[in-house]
């Protein structure tokens, strides 16, 4: 409300006006199923992590690494050079320890968010999540590492990595 | 292989699958509760009076479109009327042909402003002209559920 508006006239609907169908209303559930075409680029970034692997391009006139592949630098306003497979290490840019889930839910072990730079693009980020990692321990600059999920269980998608986890340079 | 080479194999790419989960709930405001409530509970066609303006508005609304006065008398306004414009739909909404062609109107209550966008029925559409009377025919009132459709169709009477 404001300073002259204490309250406004008229009696608000309340949820349970709804549910207890008190007051009539009509319901409306569009049908909103799309499919996008992924395109050269994206489709091969996403056919990359089927396989296990991350793909970018690059582009030669600004030295680049474009992650996810895109088929265009949007930069040089051109086609970009060739494919680069990346490897699945990185470095922790930053992070966020979230106690509340997608659905505004209360988390008791938070998930850790985090855009982890990929090693060999130049500092691109991806959005992801870290784990096996106490989130006490959790520091920018820490060096991690994909944990894939079974080749069976991929779907050509972000999330056929489960998480990256802490690792010691020179081991698996 | 160049970022531009044509992808032959189609299991090199997919497409992305989504939904988008969208629900909504649209509540009829004061008088168009009121409104349904009648055609719902007691099969009666209700429109508001405006004395300034002499006219009676149906649907029933709160508020003359013309003089913004606020309209507080309620009258019943019989379940008889005119086609004040009409079309015959031959294709379904996904473009598929209809069996049976559906014709759609708009009906004037006799005596009212404004009008109810409707179906006819028990007519052909060779039969139906602008201006012909029709009457409501209603949905028998276990059936009824306070929507427009409590209403079957208007017929020619
Ligand atoms: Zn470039
Ligand atoms: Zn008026």
């Amino acid at each position: 409300m404001s300073e002259k508006i204490k309250e406004w006239p008229g009696v608000a609907l309340k949820d349970a006006d709804i549910k207890e169908k008190k007051v009539l209303f009509t319901e409306w559930r569009p049908n909103l199923k799309y499919a996008w075409d992924t395109g050269v680029g994206y489709g091969r970034y996403f056919e990359g992590l089927r396989n296990g692997r991350i793909v970018g391009t690059r582009c030669n006139k600004c030295h680049r690494v474009l992650l996810p592949a895109r088929a265009f630098c949007e930069w040089c306003f051109r086609t970009v050079d060739e494919w680069v497979y990346l490897k699945d290490t990185g470095t922790v840019n930053t992070f966020s320890i979230a106690y509340t889930g997608t659905q505004a839910e209360r988390l008791k072990e938070p998930r850790i968010p985090a855009l982890i730079e990929i090693d060999g693009s130049n500092g691109v980020g991806i959005m992801h999540l870290l784990g096996e990692v106490d989130p006490k321990n959790v520091k920018n600059g820490m060096r991690v590492k994909a944990v894939w999920k079974p080749k069976e269980q991929r779907q050509g998608a972000i999330t056929d990595i489960k998480y990256w986890k802490p690792f010691e340079e020179g081991t698996r | 292989m160049s970022p531009l080479d044509k992808i032959t194999l189609v299991n090199q790419v997919q497409p992305w699958y989504g939904e988008i989960p969208v629900y909504g709930q649209y509540t009829f405001g004061v008088a168009g509760e009121r409104f349904f409530r009648e055609i719902k509970d007691n099969a009666r066609i209700m429109g508001t009076v405006c004395n300034s303006c002499n006219l009676t508005y149906v649907p029933a609304r709160l508020f003359c479109e013309r003089c913004y006065n606020k309209l507080e008398s309620w009258v019943d306004v019989g379940t008889k009327g005119r086609v004040h414009t009409y079309t015959v739909a031959c294709l379904n909404l996904d473009g598929s042909r209809i069996s049976e062609p559906i014709i759609l109107a708009m009906v004037q209550i006799d005596g009212t402003c404004g009008g109810l966008v409707h179906q006819l029925g028990e007519v052909t559409p060779d039969k139906v002209k602008i201006g012909i009377p029709v009457e409501a025919v209603f949905k028998a009132k276990a059936q009824r559920t306070g929507s427009i459709l409590d209403i079957k169709y208007f017929r020619p009477c």
